[in-house]
């Protein structure tokens, strides 16, 4: 889903990129002109935040839990920041390999501006390794492997000016491992008109975490499984800064829901999705929505079906019994629980068919029913 | 119902192990060419700084430490036997160092020159490295076809899937799954921060596509898991270390405060015993210096050990054979 800026739209948003020169400027080198495509050694290596020196030329990152200890050289498990000679950089800044329009329920977020369109972008890496990786081909590369063009955050915030979007996405790969470029495109989409998602794994250290978080509106997180040999297994990770950030998220008030891909015999188990509702609901609150998605079998997780439609209904069942008023069921078109369900009176709020909204009935972010306030970003 | 996998059940699921299975029960990797737990070792000292080295005098070195690695008679006699002149030979550089802490030109020209009087042609022979952008920074030409041999980097031409080892999934370079029927490693003897030694297993992250997964628990299993790998396992016929100018400490990249002159050329039919020896040549040196032994600074190179018991050679420093050249 990779969208290439022609001639014309690069021209265009050129003028955008003077703006840029409030920015911090590249390590070294010349700027790329907007547009351009980014080849190994062109990449716009620029000093990253959220790191320290630990004398001797080596530096610990302090950006993910992972807290890579990095030679000089080297780079971090992400594959995207690289020591080089002391000082951290990083590789993705205004490196985007994926641009694209898409419907925001893609991401998806089903309580935010219903059938609005998002400029989607990410860049290559990610600072874990799931085996059922569905974007791997760009996640589990590092930059110079992936075909990608310069747009720094004025130029993407610029394009979707242009293109009428109310909404930026950073999604695809991981935005943790681009969060120095999220945080300027969230500011210069801000200065627009335009308002920044992310949809992210939610591995991330506090500190860059909530100092990026006011600058967004919503905040989905993939919440592998609610357990930690699973995220030790399967993704190369741990549970507890997930959940830790989740909590994080919520209390800065920035929009959040929860993605959980329901992969058969892994993470599926009646016991798990009960803990796991129970807690998003006793710490996170009964508001959040949470999306139980389909799995398709990917990347290094090919031996296992598809998640059967009972398994997502039941995961949907034990939600709504636990107590949260918003569990949906994903990668399942036309399901009724893709839709948004008043849970004061029952009726249908927001129609849907997988990415498109069918009818939306809220009035003022409330039910026209009865009347009942339904959390979200609506206007 | 809760389930518990166990970890069987968990690799049987994933099939994380479905590719290791097929060979695990197999012998140790080795036959009649392989010379476990031997390393050759050729003096030769480093040239004056920014020179180049004597052709002949490196010809002689490489020679004499593949003679010592494999007993042969000469080293002609000795590739004859490892290399058929069908196969097409990959030759893995490490040039990460760049000029100063790289394989010297002269003595990969060297190596290729032996290959082809061995009977491989010259037009068979790759010498690589991960990128072309390395190889060019470390003094070599890049050259993709033409009457000699070719030189040229991965360049991110990789299997288009991942394939599993171990711990380990990546796309291998295509140069290694497709393209070579025999490889050779050429590295050099320098200390790994977290690895704790790059020389001989090390230098096959090249090979692999996302080689920053898995630098945790300095390396191990990883190292072993990629060397495991079917590409490797089945085609690494030989290793050379370029040990002029080695480094004890502050790699992988080069550091002129932590380096010093060795002065030999290495060889061995088995790599993991390349690594040990470089273990030992590099804690000797840290200890001449008064540096904590690789142990005691918590990055002793456990992956040797780990390759060692999946029957990839002999990892244990002292039982490595040193054989003069
Ligand atoms: S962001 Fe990347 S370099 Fe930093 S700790 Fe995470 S994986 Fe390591």
């Amino acid at each position: 889903m990779r969208h290439r800026l022609d001639r014309r739209e690069a021209a265009r948003l050129g003028a955008a990129a003077l703006l840029a020169s409030a920015m911090p400027r590249p390590a070294r080198g010349r700027t790329p002109p907007v547009g351009s495509p980014l080849e190994g050694d062109d990449l716009p290596a620029r000093q990253a935040s959220w790191w320290k020196s630990l004398g001797e030329g080596r530096v610990e990152c302090q950006l993910c839990p992972r807290g890579c200890q990095v030679a000089d050289r080297e780079r971090g498990a992400c594959g995207v920041r690289e020591n080089r000679g002391g000082t951290y950089f990083t590789l993705v800044w205004g490196a985007a390999c994926s641009v694209h329009v898409d419907p925001i329920e893609k991401k998806p977020f089903f309580h935010v501006l219903p059938g609005a369109q998002a400029l989607s972008f990410a860049t290559a890496g990610c600072n874990v390794e799931c085996k059922f990786c569905q974007n791997w081909e760009i996640s589990q590369f590092r930059p110079e492997q992936v075909p990608s063009q310069y747009l720094p955050p004025d130029a993407l915030a610029a394009l979707a000016r242009q293109r009428g979007v109310p909404l930026l996405s950073a999604t695809y790969s991981e935005p943790v491992v681009f969060w120095e470029y999220v945080r300027d495109t969230a500011l210069a989409a801000r200065r627009v008109g335009v308002r920044t998602t992310v949809v992210s794994n939610g591995y991330i250290q506090e500190a860059p975490l909530k100092e990026v978080l006011p600058y967004l509106a919503a905040v989905k997180v993939d919440l592998k499984s609610f357990r930690d040999a699973f995220y030790r297994d399967l993704v190369r990770g741990e549970l507890k800064p997930v959940l830790k950030a989740l909590e994080t998220i919520r209390a800065a008030g920035v929009w959040l829901e929860i993605v959980v891909l329901l992969i058969p015999t892994m993470n599926d188990s009646e016991e798990e999705i009960r803990d796991l509702t129970r807690w998003v609901k006793a710490t996170l609150g009964h508001e959040v929505p949470v999306h139980f998605t389909r799995f398709h079998p990917t990347y290094r997780l090919t031996n296992l079906p598809v998640t059967p439609v009972a398994t997502l209904e039941r995961a949907r069942s034990i939600g709504l019994a636990e107590g949260l008023s918003y569990v949906y069921v994903g990668n399942l078109p036309g399901h009724a629980g893709e839709n948004t369900v008043c849970p004061g009176c029952g009726a249908v709020l927001v129609r849907r068919f997988g990415f498109s909204v069918l009818e939306n009935r809220l009035a003022k972010g409330a039910c026209p029913t009865c009347g009942r306030a339904i959390p979200g970003v609506w206007s | 119902m809760p389930r518990t996998l166990t970890r069987r059940e968990l690799a049987r699921i994933t099939g994380l192990s479905a590719l290791v299975l097929p060979w695990a029960g197999r012998a140790a990797r080795g036959g009649q060419n392989t010379f476990r737990g031997r390393v050759g070792v050729a003096k030769l000292a480093p040239p004056a700084a920014g020179g180049a080295l004597d052709p002949a005098l490196a010809r002689t070195a490489v020679a004499r430490a593949i003679v010592a690695a494999t007993g042969a008679a000469s080293a002609r006699v000795a590739l004859a036997a490892l290399f058929k002149p069908s196969d097409t030979v990959g030759i893995k550089l490490n040039c990460l160092g760049g000029r100063h802490l790289s394989p010297h030109p002269e003595l990969v020209e060297a190596l290729v020159q032996l290959l082809v009087e061995a009977g491989v042609a010259a037009e068979r022979i790759v010498v690589f490295e991960r990128s072309s952008r390395e190889l060019q920074r470390a003094g070599f030409v890049v050259r993709r076809d033409g009457a000699s041999y070719r030189c040229f980097g991965v360049d991110n031409d990789y299997d288009p899937t991942p394939s599993t080892s171990g711990a380990i999934g990546s796309c291998f370079a295509r140069l290694v799954s497709t393209t070579c029927s025999a490889l050779i490693g050429f590295g050099v003897v320098k200390d790994h921060d977290l690895a704790g030694v790059s020389a001989s297993l090390k230098n096959w992250y090249g090979v692999i596509h996302n080689p920053n997964k898995y630098h945790d628990t300095n390396c191990d299993p990883y190292v072993a898991d990629v060397c495991n790998h079917p590409f490797l396992r089945d085609k690494l016929r030989l290793t050379l270390l370029d040990g002029l100018v080695a480094q004890c400490h502050g790699g992988p990249a080069f550091r002129s405060d932590a380096t010093f002159p060795l002065g030999v050329v290495a060889a061995s039919t088995d790599p993991v015993a390349a690594d040990a020896w470089a273990w030992r040549v590099i804690d000797a040196e840290r200890s001449r210096r008064g540096l904590p032994t690789l142990a005691a600074a918590k990055r002793a190179p456990r992956f040797i050990a780990t390759a060692a018991r999946y029957g990839l050679g002999v990892g244990d420093p002292a039982a490595i054979q040193e054989v003069a050249g």
